[in-house]
């Protein structure tokens, strides 16, 4: 695929983020040094960091405490989810989708992602939040394939019953998925991500050497998050839904139902931040 | 001019102002009940998630409005309370969708559904017209000033 032109930049912070989360000597100081010169990005960070779901007994009220209650790693997630709140166009090319339910959508499959993992006893593989965030980093981009036909995918997707990304390839060659994954890699985001954009309409096409427990978690959370109208567009329940993910995870429709519920309140709360 | 009063997800309201336009969007594997009382022109709406509350005891109790058996009496309650009688209660019905090839592992539209049809049956209410599963995510609408009931799937609106 060539290059996809007209991409919003992430902040440069995240990106040098992404990098200090794979260096093993990283410290906590490199991780305040790269975040704090960004304002914005430090007032998102801490809306999000204390909002009830990271469970922070006390409010946080600088980017050295957030590290040193949260943990390197939760702290890059928090950072990227909100540098990613900034680069969402307020209506998406394409999708019509608006910033605000994209948004929703982003945050409902991040966090239903980790509780699923939780409930149903699964060890959380590294980075499953930011990789549910970002999983339709792809989406911001298919616009741009669309050229002068911004309307055409938009009325395909409401005449056909087909699902989505089969409507994508057949319209563009391309999908989501796939316009994820090269994004991702522009951006330097960490494998879990790449491989989570890009396959998480696909999860039993994931190549081997990659852990498919990240992509199978993503895939469901996708599937639920939808079912339960978390960010609404045009034929979003027209998804195929993989059964062989219901075998490899374990659930039944009460672990569903009881995530579904536990987690409304705190998917809202975040859902409604940085709304324009 | 039509005021819009928006019903979230797990939520309930109801309303006495036959200006007032209820909505609710996004009802994917979610169910709404919507009744309007056309001798009085009051109307009401749930917007809920999930059937049984029993696993979720807290939840019910802080937001009944999430669950079909806690929250489907609350919206009759609160009709009740505005002055409606039972007997001339509309009752219509959206949601309750699953995914497109979905083989029954995510089946809580219908048990969203079936749930609230045995509570129905149990307390003799009639549904008068209901737009009920498939692969679709619907947008409902309750106009007070003359109890019109809309639809809206994809795009494309009609009357219930």
């Amino acid at each position: 695929m060539s290059r996809i032109d007209n991409l919003p930049t992430l902040p440069t912070a995240v990106a040098q983020l992404s990098k200090l989360i794979a260096s093993p000597t990283a410290s906590a100081k490199d991780f305040e040094k790269v975040i704090k010169p960004d304002p914005s990005l430090t007032a998102n960070l801490l809306r999000l960091a204390n909002s009830a779901y990271f469970g922070l007994r006390r409010e946080v009220t600088s980017v050295k405490q957030a590290i040193t209650l949260l943990g390197n790693k939760r702290v890059f997630e928090i950072a990227a989810s909100a540098g990613f709140s900034r680069v969402i166009p307020s209506v998406l090319p394409g999708y019509n989708i608006k910033s605000a339910d994209f948004w929703l959508h982003s945050i409902a499959v991040a966090v239903l992602a980790e509780r699923l993992a939780t409930e149903l006893r699964i060890q959380v593989p590294g980075l499953l939040f930011t990789a549910g965030l970002l999983h339709d980093l792809g989406k911001l981009a298919i616009g741009s394939f669309l050229a002068d036909e911004q309307g055409a995918l938009l009325e395909k997707l409401k005449q056909q019953d087909a699902s989505f990304s089969m409507t994508e390839r057949e319209l563009l060659g391309t999908d989501h998925g796939e316009v994820g994954e090269e994004i991702a890699k522009q951006w330097d985001l960490p494998e879990a991500v790449i491989w989570t954009s890009k396959w998480h309409h696909q999860p039993t096409k994931v190549d081997e050497n990659i852990d498919s427990t990240l992509v199978d978690l993503v895939h469901l959370a996708d599937s639920v998050a939808h079912m339960f109208g978390y960010g609404a567009d045009v034929g979003e329940l027209a998804r195929s839904i993989d059964t062989s993910v219901a075998t490899r995870l374990g659930f039944d429709v009460h672990t569903i139902e009881f995530v579904g519920g536990d987690t409304e309140e705190q998917i809202r709360e975040m859902g409604e931040m940085f709304k324009s | 001019m039509e005021k819009l009063l928006t019903i979230d997800i797990a939520d309930i309201k109801v309303s006495n102002d036959p200006s007032v336009t209820l909505v609710t969007y996004a009802l994917g594997s979610c169910i709404a009940v919507i009744v309007f009382d056309p001798v009085n022109r009051y109307g009401g709406m749930i917007h809920y998630m999930l059937p049984f509350s029993t696993k979720s005891p807290e939840k019910a109790a802080k937001n009944p409005a999430m669950f079909a058996d806690t929250g489907i009496p609350r919206l009759f309650e609160q009709m009740y309370a505005l002055g409606s009688k039972k007997e001339n209660l509309v009752v219509k019905v959206a949601g309750g969708g699953q995914l497109y090839d979905d083989k029954g592992t995510f089946n809580i539209g219908k048990r969203n559904y079936t749930v609230m049809r045995k509570m129905f049956w149990k307390n003799n209410i009639i549904v008068s017209a209901e737009d009920v599963g498939g692969a679709k995510s619907r947008t409902a609408k309750l106009r007070l000033s003359d109890g019109r009931v809309t639809v809206k799937v994809k795009g494309v609106e009609s009357v219930l």
